[in-house]
C-alpha cells in the first residue's frame, strides 16, 4: 500500500467512527440556554455609532490605581473614594491579583453605556457613569492577565475607538487590555 | 413545508423566542461534533468544546452580522474553541487514540490500527493544519465549502492541507 493510499484508508477508517454528539445533546445546551439573559441585539452598520467618531480619539482605558491592589495596604485614599461611585456594582469578590482599571468612553449621546468583557463572562454587567464632561466612566476591578472588552452603548457593541483591537471571532473586533500586577501594561 | 432557514431562526431568537435556538443546535450538532472530535481526537472533550460553543454563540447571537451565515459563523466559534485546547493541550491526542471497544469490534482490525496511527499522527499536526486536514480529507469537504466556512482563500487551504498530508505520511511511516 502506498503512502497515499495508506492516509486515505485511515481517513476513512476514522470518519467511520466519528458519531458526533446523540440526540439528547439539544436538551442539555438548550437547558443552559434557557438559564441565559436573552441576547442583545445588535443593528447592522452601526458598531460605532456617528456621535462617537469625532469622540474617538477621547475615549481611553487607562490605568487608574496602578499597584493598589485589594486588601493591601497600596490601596489609597483616592482609590477609596474614587470607586466609591462603582463599588456597588461590582459582584466579584477582589482577590489579591486583582488590579483597579478605570474605562473611559467619550459619549455624551448616549443614554447609557456598559462593559462587557470576559471579566464579567461578556455580559453587560458593568454599568459607566456619565461624568460632568460628557465621558461613562467604570473603575472596575480586573484579574492580571490579558482581557478582552467592548463597550456597549445603548445597546449597540463598541469596541473601545482608543484601541486597536484583535478579531472578536464573530466577525468583529474586541478591544484588549493588559493587566499587570502593577496596573495596565498595554491597552 | 420547507425548513425555516438559518436567518429566519436567528431572527426568532434574538425577537425573544429562546426555544427556536434549539432548531439551530439540533440542525448542526452532528456536524459540528464530528468536526470537533476528529480535531480533539477525544469525544467528550468534542461534545464539552461543543456545548460551550453553541452557549456562547447564543450569547453573542445579536453580534452575528449575517444571520443566515450563522452555520459558518457558528462553526467558526467551534473550530476557534478546538484550536484554543489544542494549543493548551497539545498532547491530548496521545491518550486518545484507543477506538472504543464496541466500534472496534465493528471495523476490521487493520482499519482500526490505521485510525488509531493516524490519530496518533495528527498530534503532530498543529491546530490549523489538523483543522484543515479533518474537514478535506476526513469529511471530505469541498475547498469552496471549506473556503465559506473558515473564511480562508482556497489557495491558503490547499497549502495548508498539503502540508499537513506531508506531515501525516512522514509520521505514519
Amino acid at each position: 500500500m502506498s503512502d497515499d493510499d495508506k492516509l486515505q484508508r485511515a481517513s476513512d477508517a476514522m470518519r467511520a467512527k466519528l458519531k458526533g454528539p446523540d440526540a439528547s445533546f439539544t436538551g442539555r445546551v438548550m437547558d443552559q440556554v434557557r438559564k441565559e439573559p436573552r441576547p442583545v441585539r445588535v443593528p447592522r452598520g452601526i458598531e460605532i455609532p456617528r456621535w462617537s467618531i469625532p469622540l474617538a480619539a477621547a475615549a481611553a482605558v487607562v490605568l487608574y490605581f496602578a499597584g493598589a491592589r485589594f486588601g493591601s495596604s497600596a490601596s489609597s485614599t483616592s482609590s477609596t473614594s474614587s470607586t466609591s461611585s462603582t463599588s456597588s456594582l461590582l459582584v466579584a469578590s477582589p482577590r489579591p491579583d486583582t488590579v483597579y482599571v478605570r474605562f473611559e468612553l467619550a459619549a455624551p449621546g448616549a443614554r447609557q453605556v456598559k462593559l462587557a468583557g470576559d471579566f464579567s463572562g461578556w455580559q453587560p454587567t458593568v454599568p459607566l457613569e456619565k461624568n460632568d464632561n460628557g465621558k461613562w466612566v467604570a473603575t472596575v476591578p480586573v484579574a492580571v492577565g490579558v482581557h478582552r472588552y467592548q463597550f456597549v452603548v445603548d445597546d449597540a457593541w463598541l469596541p473601545d475607538p482608543a484601541t486597536g483591537g484583535v478579531d472578536d471571532g464573530f466577525g468583529g473586533r474586541n478591544s484588549v487590555v493588559v493587566v499587570g500586577p502593577k496596573g495596565v501594561v498595554r491597552s | 413545508m420547507t425548513e425555516a432557514g438559518d436567518g429566519a431562526i436567528v431572527r426568532q431568537v434574538l425577537d425573544g423566542d429562546t426555544e427556536a435556538f434549539g432548531i439551530l443546535v439540533e440542525r448542526y450538532r452532528i456536524e459540528f461534533g464530528r468536526v470537533a472530535e476528529a480535531m480533539l481526537g477525544d469525544r467528550d472533550a468534542a461534545e464539552d468544546v461543543l456545548q460551550e460553543s453553541f452557549i456562547s454563540a447564543y450569547r453573542s447571537l445579536g453580534r452575528c452580522r449575517d444571520p443566515e451565515r450563522f452555520k459558518s459563523w457558528a462553526f467558526r466559534i467551534v473550530t476557534n474553541r478546538c484550536r484554543d485546547l489544542l494549543r493548551k493541550r497539545p498532547a491530548i491526542s496521545i491518550d486518545l487514540v484507543e477506538v472504543p471497544a464496541k466500534e472496534a469490534a465493528d471495523m476490521p482490525a487493520e482499519d482500526s490500527e490505521l485510525a488509531a496511527q493516524l490519530e496518533r499522527a495528527m498530534s503532530r499536526l498543529t491546530p490549523e493544519q489538523r483543522e484543515v486536514f479533518v474537514m478535506k480529507e476526513v469529511e471530505g469537504r469541498s475547498y469552496e465549502e471549506m473556503a465559506e466556512l473558515l473564511d480562508l482563500k482556497i489557495d491558503a487551504l490547499r497549502m495548508r492541507v498539503m502540508r499537513a498530508k506531508t506531515v501525516l505520511r512522514k509520521a505514519m511511516t
